[in-house]
C-alpha cells in the first residue's frame, strides 16, 4: 500500500464541482489585504451569501462577528515596526562591507554549524579562521562607533517614546504604591492556590503498640499503689466511677431535701411515675426506698386528702415487696379520701379478686362515688361470671342511666334479641348517642329500622351518620329486591353513573332522596357539616360496599363551599386522590360530575376515559368516548382514543366507523387520516389503506407527513415503484420534510445493485433543504462508508458537527466510524493484532479515543457518549470510567445499560439485574434497554424476568434506541412481531468485561 | 526537478488527492514550475519525496492552472507548501508568524523531512497545529 506510485487524479471533474467545498475545506484569513482579495474572489462563486450584498470596505471576515486573533496581529504590527527600525539602522552604515554581506544570508552561522558541520573536528585551521573573523569584526566595530552609538540611542529613544514598555506604562501606578497604607496592604486578599494538583494519597503508618500503651498509661490513673498493676493491659478507672455516682446521689438528695422542707416543689404525679418505674436492683437502692418512704409518709400525713400521695405510698410498698403494708396504706387512703375513684380502683387492684369485689362494693355503697362509671365497669370486669356481670351492669344502669358507655357494655353481653330490647331502652335514656341509634337500626328489620332512624333524626338532627345509615339501609333494601327480580350487571350500573349525571335527573330512588335531604338540612341550612367531611363519609360508604350512597353523597355535596371558578380544579384533584387511594366509585362519581358540568372540555373527557380504561370496562370506556366526541368533536385525541379502544377490542368495523365520523368533523386533521391508514394496515386491508392514503393526500390534510406515511405503506407492501413515485411527488410538494429525503435515499440504497450515487444525491439535496436533520447526516455518512469512502464519511460527519455542534448522536457516529475504520485496517498491521489478541483485550483505536475525548468535552452530559466511553475503555479502566459517567449523568438509561453490562461481565447477577431494571424504569420506550436486559436474562436463565420483559414489551412496544430502530425499521423485519425484533436486537448485546 | 514530482491539474484532482490519503500526510506545493523560488523548493521536495514516502506524499499544483484555492488559502507568494492529513489542514508553528504554510524555499532537505515528520506525528495524535523543530523566525535574518 505504501509503495504505490502517486496518482495524479486525471479523471474528469464532475460538473458544478466547487474545489475545496467538495471535501468541506475551510480557508483562513491572516491579513486584511488578502481577505479583501479573497472576498472579491469568492463573490464570483454563485453563493447563498450573495444575497447579503458586498461587504463594506475594510470589512474583515470573521472580525465582524467578533472572531479573529487580534492579539497576534498587534504583535505582528509591533514586530514590523521593530524590523523597519533595524533596517533603517542598517542603511546608515555608509560602507557596507563585502564580508558582512556574505555572512548575512539570512541563516546564522551557528545554526549552519549545528546542521552541516556538527560532526567535524574543530582543528587548527578553524581556529585561525575564527581569529581572523574576530579581528575583522573588532575592526568593523571600532569604525565610526561614536556616531553610530549616538544615532542608535536617538532612534531608540524615539522608538521608546512611541512604544512605551509595560514598566513605563505602569510607572505612575507604581509610584502610587508608596501611598498605600498598612491596613490596605493587609486587606489585599490572598490568592488561592488554583494549580491543579494531583491529590497525593495519604499514607497511614500504623502507630506502634508501644506508643499507644505509653500514652494510655500516661492518661490513666493507677488506683493501686504498688508497681504490680503496671503489667495489666487496661486498668479500670475506679476513682472516676465513684465520683460520678457521688454526683448523682448528691443531686437526688438535694431534690428530696427540697421537698421535705414542706414546699412541694416536685409535683406528685411526676413522682408517682418515677416511683412506679423504680426497680430494686441492688442493696444501694434500699436506701433510696427508705428515703422515699419517709418522704411519702410526710406527704400523706401533712396532706391526707391528697389521693395521689396515698396511691404513691401504696405503690412504693408494693414495689418494695411489702404487699400487706401497701394494702394497709391504701385502705387508710380509702378512708381518708373516699371521693377519689383512683384510690378505690388502686385498692381493688391491690386486693385479691374476692376482696376487691368487696372493696368496690363498699366504694359505691359507703363511699361517695356511686356515680363513677369507672368503678362500675371495673366491678363488672372483675366478675368472671356473665350473669354476675350483667347483674352488676344492670345495677349500675339503674343508678347511672345516662351513660352510653355502660349501656354499650351491657348490650355487648346480651344476645341479639335481648340487645334490641336493651337498645330500645338505651336510646330512650341516652338519646344523643349516635352509635346506639345506629346499632339499634341494624338489629331491627327494614321497616322498624326506618322508624328507628327517623326517631334518631329527631333526637339528633345534626348528625350526618344517621342520614347516611338511612341511605345505606335503603340501598341494601333495594339491592335485595333487585337481586330477587333481575340480576343486573354492574357494567350497566357504572355506565348509569355517567348517564344520570348527564341527564341530571336520575331515577329518584329513596337513597337519592335521603342524601339530598341530608345535605340540604345539614349543610345548606345549618352549615354543620362541610364538604370534606361528606367526602370522607362517601369514601367510607364505598369501602362498605354502598356504592349508590357514596355516589349520591358526592353528587349532592360536591358543590358545597366552593367558588364557581374553583370547581374544576378541586373536583379534579379530589378525583385523583380518590383514584390513588383506591376509592374508584368516588373517583368515578367525581369524574361524572366533571364531564357533565364541563362537557366542552376535552381534557376532562380524556382524563375520565383514561380512568375508566384503567379501572372500568371496555363498554363504559366506549360509551364514555362516544359521548365525549359528541360534545368535543374537534378533539382529535378523543377520536383517536375511541378508535383505538374499538380496535383493541377486535372491533375493526366499529373503529372504522368512528374514524369515519372523525373525518366528517375534522376534515383537515392529518393525524386522524394517518390513524385510519394505520388501522387498515394493521387489519391487513392494504387496498383500503391505499385508497385512504390517496384521499388523505388529496384532502386538506396534505402534508409531508402524509406523503411519508403513504410511502411507508408502499414500502411495507413491497411496491418499490409506487413508493418511489410517492416520494418524488411528496418531495416536489414538501421539500422541507426530511423524512421524505431520507426514504428516497434509502430506496436507492435498497435497489439491486444499490444506486449509491442517486442515494447520495438524495441525501445531499435533502441536507440542502433541512441542514439540521441529524438522521440525514448520519445516513449520508453510512452511505459513504458503504462505498468504502472512509475519508468522505469522516468529512461528512465533521461537517455535520460543524452545523450541529452539540449533537451527541453525531459524535457517537464519528466515534464508531473511527472504530470501524481502525478495525478494517487492523489486519494490515498484523503484528499489532497478534500482540493485542495475545494479551486478550480489545483496544479501541487511538483515533476513536481522541474523537471520544473531544466529544465528551463538547457534550459532557450526554449519557450516550459516556456509555460509548465505558465500552471503548480498556477492560481494566472500565470500572473507573463508569463511576465518572455516573457522576456526570446518573439519570441516563444508556449509562445504566453500560453499567449493568459491566456487572454482567463480572457475573454479579443481582446487581446487573437491578441496573437493567433501573434503565427500563428511566425510559420504558428505549428498545435498546429492553433488548440488553433480555439478552442478559436469556443467558442467566431468569425465567420470570424473561416473562416480565416479554409482557411489558408486548403491551408497550418500545419506540426508540439506535439498535432497536435499525432492526425495527428494516424492510425485512416488517413482518416480525415485537418479540422477534427484541430477540434480534438482543443478539447485539453482550457482557462487558472489566478485568 | 518539478517534472519528477506528480502534478495536480484541477481543483477536483487536488481535493481527491487530499481525500484519498488515509494515513499519510499530503504535502502540496502551490506555485509555478518556472518560478525561481519554486525551483529551489522543488529540488528539496524531490530529494525528500522518496525518503518520506512511507508517511507523506508530495504533489505540485500550478496556481495559474488551478486558481480555485488562491483565495481560500491566500496563495499570493511565489511558492507555498501546505500540509494536509485526513482532509484536515495541519498548521505548523514555524516561528514566522504564519502558521498556515511554508512560503519560502527551504533548501535543507533534512530540515524539511523533520518538519514533515513532526506534522505526521502531530496529526496522528489529532493535533491541528504542530511546532516545527527549528525556529524560522525573522530574528535570525538580521
Amino acid at each position: 500500500m505504501l509503495n504505490r506510485p502517486p496518482k495524479t487524479f486525471q479523471e474528469p471533474t464532475p460538473e458544478d464541482y466547487v474545489p475545496g467545498r467538495g471535501r468541506g475545506a475551510t480557508g483562513f484569513v491572516t491579513n486584511p489585504e488578502y481577505s479583501l482579495r479573497a472576498n472579491a474572489a469568492f463573490a464570483a462563486v454563485p453563493d447563498a451569501g450573495a444575497k447579503f450584498g458586498t461587504p463594506p470596505p475594510g470589512y474583515v471576515a470573521g472580525r465582524g462577528r467578533g472572531l479573529g486573533d487580534t492579539r497576534r496581529e498587534t504583535l505582528a504590527k509591533q514586530a514590523a515596526a521593530a524590523r523597519s527600525f533595524l533596517s533603517q539602522q542598517k542603511e546608515y552604515d555608509d560602507e557596507p562591507v563585502e564580508d558582512e554581506e556574505d555572512v548575512d544570508d539570512g541563516r546564522p552561522l551557528d545554526d549552519e554549524e549545528q546542521g552541516l558541520f556538527a560532526n567535524t573536528v574543530y582543528d587548527e585551521d578553524d581556529r585561525e579562521a575564527d581569529e581572523i573573523y574576530d579581528a575583522v569584526e573588532k575592526r568593523m566595530e571600532s569604525r565610526r562607533q561614536r556616531q553610530r552609538e549616538e544615532r542608535i540611542n536617538e532612534e531608540l529613544k524615539k522608538y521608546r517614546n512611541e512604544n512605551p514598555s509595560l514598566e513605563q506604562q505602569f510607572a505612575d501606578l507604581k509610584r502610587g504604591l508608596a501611598q498605600v497604607s498598612e491596613e490596605e496592604w493587609a486587606s489585599i486578599p490572598e490568592i488561592g492556590d488554583y494549580r491543579v494538583k494531583k491529590q497525593k494519597l495519604e499514607k497511614y503508618t500504623p502507630v506502634p503498640d508501644s506508643v499507644i500503651e505509653s500514652a494510655h498509661k500516661e492518661r490513666s490513673f493507677d488506683p493501686s499503689i504498688g508497681t504490680l498493676s503496671s503489667t495489666q493491659g487496661v486498668s479500670t478507672d475506679l476513682a472516676s466511677i465513684g465520683e460520678g455516682r457521688g454526683a448523682v446521689l448528691g443531686l437526688k438528695l438535694d431534690r428530696i431535701s427540697d421537698s421535705v422542707s414542706g414546699q412541694t416543689v416536685v409535683d406528685p404525679k411526676g413522682y408517682l411515675t418515677e416511683l412506679a418505674g423504680m426497680r430494686i436492683t441492688s442493696e444501694s437502692e434500699i436506701g433510696d426506698i427508705k428515703k422515699a418512704r419517709m418522704l411519702l409518709k410526710s406527704v400523706t400525713s401533712t396532706n391526707p386528702k391528697h389521693a395521689p400521695g396515698w396511691i404513691a405510698a401504696a405503690r412504693l410498698e408494693e414495689i418494695a415487696g411489702r404487699i400487706s403494708d401497701a394494702r394497709a396504706l391504701i385502705t387508710e387512703g380509702c378512708q381518708k379520701c373516699p371521693t377519689s375513684e383512683d384510690v378505690w380502683l388502686e385498692a381493688a387492684r391491690l386486693y385479691p379478686q374476692e376482696q376487691a369485689k368487696q372493696v368496690l362494693a363498699s366504694a359505691v355503697q359507703r363511699g361517695r362515688v356511686p356515680g363513677s362509671i369507672k368503678i362500675w365497669l371495673q366491678a363488672a370486669a372483675i366478675e368472671s361470671d356473665i350473669t354476675q356481670k350483667k347483674r352488676i351492669l344492670r345495677k349500675a344502669l339503674e343508678i347511672i342511666p345516662t351513660s352510653a358507655k355502660l349501656w354499650s357494655a351491657a348490650i355487648e353481653l346480651e344476645p341479639p334479641e335481648g340487645a334490641r330490647i336493651l337498645l330500645s331502652r338505651a336510646v330512650e335514656c341516652v338519646p344523643h348517642a349516635t352509635e346506639l341509634w345506629i346499632a339499634l337500626s341494624r338489629l331491627e328489620s327494614y321497616e322498624n329500622a326506618k322508624v328507628v332512624l327517623n326517631k334518631a333524626r329527631e333526637a339528633i338532627p345534626a348528625e350526618p351518620l344517621i342520614w347516611i345509615t338511612a341511605a345505606k339501609l335503603e340501598e341494601a333494601h333495594e339491592k335485595e329486591q333487585k337481586q330477587s327480580a333481575d340480576n343486573n350487571t354492574s357494567e350497566e350500573y357504572l355506565l348509569n353513573i355517567y348517564l344520570e349525571e348527564m341527564k341530571n335527573d336520575g331515577v329518584r330512588t329513596n337513597v337519592t332522596r335521603i342524601i339530598e335531604r341530608a345535605v340540604r338540612t345539614l349543610s345548606m341550612k345549618q352549615q354543620i357539616v362541610d364538604r370534606d367531611r361528606w367526602l370522607k363519609e362517601a369514601k367510607e360508604s364505598e369501602s362498605g360496599g354502598y356504592y349508590q350512597t357514596a355516589r349520591d353523597i358526592i353528587h349532592f355535596s360536591s358543590n358545597l363551599g366552593i367558588e364557581e371558578v374553583d370547581r374544576e380544579r378541586i373536583w379534579l384533584s379530589d378525583a385523583e386522590t380518590a383514584e390513588k387511594e383506591g376509592y374508584f366509585m368516588c373517583a368515578r362519581a367525581l369524574f361524572a360530575l366533571l364531564v357533565s358540568n364541563f362537557p366542552g372540555r376535552d381534557n376532562l373527557w380524556l382524563r375520565a376515559a383514561h380512568f375508566e380504561k384503567e379501572h372500568g370496562t371496555f363498554m363504559v370506556v366506549d360509551e364514555l368516548l362516544r359521548r365525549a366526541v359528541a360534545y368535543c368533536p374537534r378533539a382529535e385525541q378523543l377520536w383517536l382514543l375511541a378508535a383505538n379502544e374499538k380496535w383493541r377490542n377486535r372491533d375493526a368495523d366499529g373503529a372504522r366507523a368512528v374514524l369515519h365520523e372523525a373525518f366528517s368533523s375534522n376534515p383537515g386533521s392529518e393525524t386522524i387520516w394517518l390513524e385510519a391508514v394505520a388501522l387498515e394496515k394493521q387489519a391487513g386491508e392494504l387496498d383500503r389503506a391505499r385508497i385512504l392514503a390517496s384521499r388523505a393526500r388529496n384532502s386538506e390534510a396534505d402534508s409531508g407527513r402524509v406523503y411519508y406515511k403513504s410511502a411507508l405503506l408502499e414500502r411495507e407492501a413491497g411496491c418499490a415503484q409506487a413508493e418511489r413515485e410517492l416520494l418524488e411527488q411528496g418531495i416536489s410538494k414538501h421539500p422541507d420534510e426530511p423524512k421524505l429525503w431520507l426514504m428516497l435515499g434509502q430506496w436507492h440504497e435498497r435497489q439491486e445493485p444499490p444506486q449509491l450515487e442517486e442515494a447520495r444525491n438524495a441525501y445531499t439535496s435533502g441536507l440542502q433543504h433541512c441542514p439540521h436533520c441529524v438522521p440525514l447526516w448520519v445516513s449520508l455518512a453510512h452511505l459513504e462508508e458503504r462505498a468504502n469512502k472512509w475519508t468522505r464519511a469522516r468529512a461528512v460527519l465533521e461537517r455535520a458537527r460543524q452545523k450541529l455542534p452539540k449533537e451527541d448522536i453525531l459524535w457517537e457516529e464519528s466515534i464508531w466510524l473511527e472504530e470501524r475504520i481502525a478495525k478494517s485496517q487492523r489486519p494490515l498491521h498484523s503484528d499489532q493484532t497478534s500482540t493485542s489478541s495475545m494479551i486478550g483485550k480489545t483496544t479501541a483505536s487511538k483515533s476513536a479515543l481522541s474523537v471520544l475525548a473531544k466529544a465528551l468535552q463538547e457534550c459532557p452530559d450526554s449519557g450516550r457518549l459516556w456509555a460509548v466511553a465505558i465500552e471503548l475503555e480498556s477492560a481494566k479502566q472500565r470500572r473507573a470510567r463508569s463511576v465518572d459517567a455516573l457522576t456526570r449523568c446518573d439519570r441516563d438509561p444508556h449509562v445504566m445499560i453500560a453499567v449493568a453490562r459491566l456487572f454482567w461481565g463480572e457475573h454479579k447477577i443481582e446487581k446487573a439485574r437491578s441496573w437493567f431494571r433501573r434503565a427500563v424504569a428511566l425510559d420504558s420506550s428505549l428498545g435498546d434497554a429492553w433488548a440488553a436486559w433480555y439478552a442478559f436474562e436469556k443467558q442467566e436463565n431468569g425465567e420470570s424476568e424473561i416473562k416480565e420483559i416479554e409482557t411489558q414489551v408486548e403491551s408497550h412496544p418500545p419506540k426508540r434506541g439506535t439498535k432497536w430502530c435499525k432492526v425495527r425499521k428494516d424492510v425485512e423485519s416488517v413482518q416480525l412481531t415485537t418479540l422477534q425484533v427484541l430477540e434480534k436486537v438482543a443478539q447485539e448485546f453482550g457482557p462487558l468485561k472489566s478485568f | 526537478m518539478s517534472y519528477l514530482l506528480p502534478h495536480l491539474h484541477s481543483g477536483y484532482a487536488v481535493d481527491q488527492a487530499i481525500l484519498s490519503e488515509e494515513d499519510r500526510v499530503v504535502v502540496i506545493r502551490f506555485g509555478q514550475d518556472f518560478d525561481p523560488t519554486c525551483m529551489l523548493m522543488d529540488e528539496t521536495l524531490y530529494k525528500a519525496a522518496e525518503k518520506i514516502k512511507n508517511f507523506a506524499v508530495v504533489y505540485l499544483v500550478d496556481i495559474r492552472e488551478v486558481p480555485d484555492f488562491n483565495a481560500m488559502y491566500e496563495l499570493y507568494d511565489p511558492c507555498t507548501v501546505m500540509f494536509f492529513f485526513r482532509n484536515k489542514h495541519i498548521m505548523v508553528d514555524l516561528g514566522t508568524g504564519n502558521n498556515n504554510k511554508i512560503n519560502w524555499a527551504m533548501q535543507d532537505v533534512q530540515e524539511f523531512i523533520d518538519i514533515v515528520e513532526t506534522v505526521y506525528r502531530g496529526a496522528r495524535k489529532g493535533r491541528g497545529l504542530v511546532v516545527a523543530p527549528k525556529d524560522y523566525s525573522t530574528k535570525y535574518k538580521y
